[in-house]
């Protein structure tokens, strides 16, 4: 092995004195590093723009939501909640009910989420009811429930008048509008009892665990509830985020595959070149084996170097495009002011990794050629 | 090479005169490429021994095989018919790992053409043979040294080939075919690119190596009065007529 090492060292350091096969193999080294640049930069945009919508998520939804095992309500949210609270102490943790009714200002009135919450003391409406009802903070919305109670006058919708006093961004996934209401309203506007429907928990520190603790919790005191985690809540979007990574992965990376065509052109190129050689080679007694390593090595050296230098630029590039905030968004549509960029080690390694096959690949099919001919070949043609 | 057999090596080549067996064997050697209207027929029936220790000529005109017969002789190529022994084994069967490793313990090739690599220096060049045996780089540079100052190119170890003159650059192809202390040495035309005097001492140094390692060694060359230094000569004819070995005095 280390004859071959020895000799694919001094092939890719001699290149430099042939002048046409070192611009051929300049061409190909040029091409993978570009191919890894644009893969590395756009995964690391992809990454920069799925990392800011994980981020908000996690900034604005339940980490974990406990609901009952079968039907709409929980049979003992109280001794649920403390069981909860003397496991899980330091999370964040709350009641809710939830329906929709209709929401109405001066002017208009919509369907719309209510959300009864143990931790809301107010009215807060989300961006999205209210652009719709056009009403903001100081304004009084009136919320009519399905549910109706009798009064001397017939029966009646149950209603409550609130006045705003916060606004917020919309939860994930809420597209109607919602308003968060204080638990007890919520409660006899859409239940007349004091009933919970799930407790939603959060944990600032490690989200996306926080399931599994809470399951061990619940497991111990043997109670029967549905849990569903970050992962379960949003599974949707996080496999659409996923299926996204992977055909930009796949799109972007048929560059490296063209990357790897042009090195298979190159490697057959130094092997015709080299042809004499080699069977000189194999004439000293460099086994088939050792010519075939020989020109993998020469195809895996052109490729580190070239994945290498793209990945260096790669990273480099999307590093100075997010702290410079080069590529402004503009405010209210997205989440973020300017075009995220987020290097993940492991995606790099991958691209690398991805490249370093390809070029294993082509280099291994001239290679194969190569240590099918008897050495006799290469100096017949000298 | 003969049409209806060939001269019978044995009664003509027992100059060792001992029962060990011979370095080389060929029996019935055939050899021809392409096929169908482009067939060339280059050796049929080839009969050969070669004793432990000779230094034979193989002489004849271009296209006669001879290149060909050192090729199957070197395992550097397979025969179409007939067998190769060397040392007393039958190569035939050998597989394409197993040929290699015999070429690289028992074989060193001397070509027309130097055929050094370029990107290698003199020492490198030398140490190459060892280096694929898989000795360490210092223990073959170090023999590579000392076969750079037996063929006295001590002082040019560090020059790649195109720094060097034609004579140096084949005496240095002398030294790489010695590096792995081979028992067969085969030089096909090893003066062929060279001037007389040049020529002559490369062929003086092949003679002088051959004797000092004890050497089984077969030189191809155009060269009659070089062939006729060495111990015995076999003339190769063309297809149809007769080759034979010639006893040289």
């Amino acid at each position: 092995m280390r004859a071959e090492f020895h000799l694919a060292r001094c092939y890719l350091i001699g290149l430099r004195r042939r002048t046409h096969v070192a611009t051929v193999t300049l061409i190909s080294l040029v091409g993978l590093a570009l191919g890894v640049l644009a893969l590395v930069v756009t995964l690391a945009l992809l990454e920069g723009f799925q990392a800011s919508i994980r981020t908000e998520l996690v900034r604005s939804a339940a980490h974990v939501r406990i609901g009952p095992a079968q039907g709409r309500l929980l049979d003992d949210p109280d001794r649920l909640a403390s069981v909860l609270q003397a496991e899980l102490g330091d999370v964040e943790m709350v009641q809710v009910v939830r329906g929709t009714c209709l929401v109405s200002s001066r002017t208009d009135a919509v369907p719309a989420s209510v959300v009864g919450r143990s931790d809301a003391s107010d009215a807060t409406v989300d961006h999205i009811l209210g652009a719709r009802l056009g009403v903001g903070i100081g304004d009084s919305i009136e919320i009519i429930s399905p549910r109706y109670r009798l009064t001397p006058m017939g029966p009646l919708p149950v209603r409550r008048r609130l006045q705003i006093t916060r606004t917020r961004s919309p939860e994930h996934g809420e597209e109607s509008g919602a308003v968060r209401v204080p638990l007890g309203v919520a409660q006899r506007l859409l239940w007349g009892a004091p009933v919970v429907e799930a407790i939603e928990m959060r944990d600032g520190a490690d989200p996306w665990h926080l399931d599994s603790r809470v399951r061990r919790a619940l497991d111990e005191a043997g109670l029967e509830v549905r849990l569903e985690g970050l992962d379960q809540l949003h599974r949707p979007l996080l496999l659409a985020l996923a299926l996204e990574r992977v055909m930009i992965f796949v799109a972007v990376g048929l560059m490296l595959v063209v990357a790897a065509l042009n090195l298979l052109c190159n490697v057959a190129m130094v092997a015709a070149e080299k042809r004499t050689d080699l069977a000189v080679l194999a004439g000293m007694g460099l086994t088939p084996i050792a010519q075939r390593r020989l020109f993998l090595l020469l195809g895996l050296g052109i490729g580190l170097v070239g994945s290498l230098l793209g990945a260096a630029l790669g990273i480099g590039l999307a590093l100075v495009l997010d702290a410079t905030d080069a590529l402004p968004l503009p405010r209210g549509v997205f989440v973020v002011s300017s075009v995220p960029f987020r290097i993940e080690p492991v995606t790099v390694l991958v691209v690398v990794g991805v490249a370093l096959t390809l070029a294993a690949a082509a280099a291994w099919l001239p290679s194969r050629v190569i240590a099918r001919r008897e050495p006799a070949e290469g100096l017949r043609y000298e | 090479m003969s049409e209806s057999g060939s001269p019978t090596p044995s009664a003509d080549v027992g100059s060792a005169g001992t029962a060990a067996a011979p370095m080389v064997r060929l029996e019935t050697l055939t050899k021809g490429y392409g096929s169908g209207a482009t067939r060339v027929d280059v050796l049929s029936d080839l009969d050969l021994e070669v004793p432990q220790g000779e230094l034979l000529a193989v002489v004849g005109p271009s296209g006669v095989g001879k290149s060909t017969l050192l090729h199957l002789i070197g395992l550097l190529d397979r025969p179409e018919g007939g067998t190769v022994e060397l040392d007393g084994d039958r190569m035939n069967d050998l597989d394409g790992e197993q040929r290699a490793h015999l070429r690289n313990s028992l074989v060193g090739f001397v070509f027309q053409h130097h055929h050094l690599l370029d990107e290698l220096d003199a020492l490198d060049n030398v140490a190459l043979p060892l280096r694929i045996a898989g000795h360490g780089a210092r223990r073959a540079r170090n023999r590579a040294a000392q076969l750079l100052e037996a063929v006295g190119l001590s002082h040019r170890g560090h020059h790649f080939p195109d720094q060097l003159s034609g004579g140096e650059q084949q005496r240095v192809a002398v030294a790489r075919a010695l590096a792995a202390r081979p028992r067969l040495l085969l030089a096909d035309e090893p003066t062929g690119n060279l001037d007389a005097s040049n020529a002559h001492q490369v062929f003086e140094l092949v003679r002088q190596l051959h004797l000092a390692e004890g050497l089984t060694s077969i030189i191809v060359t155009h060269n009659e009065p070089m062939a006729r230094r060495c111990d015995r000569v076999f003339r190769l004819a063309p297809l149809g007529e007769r080759s034979d070995y010639v006893r040289e005095i």
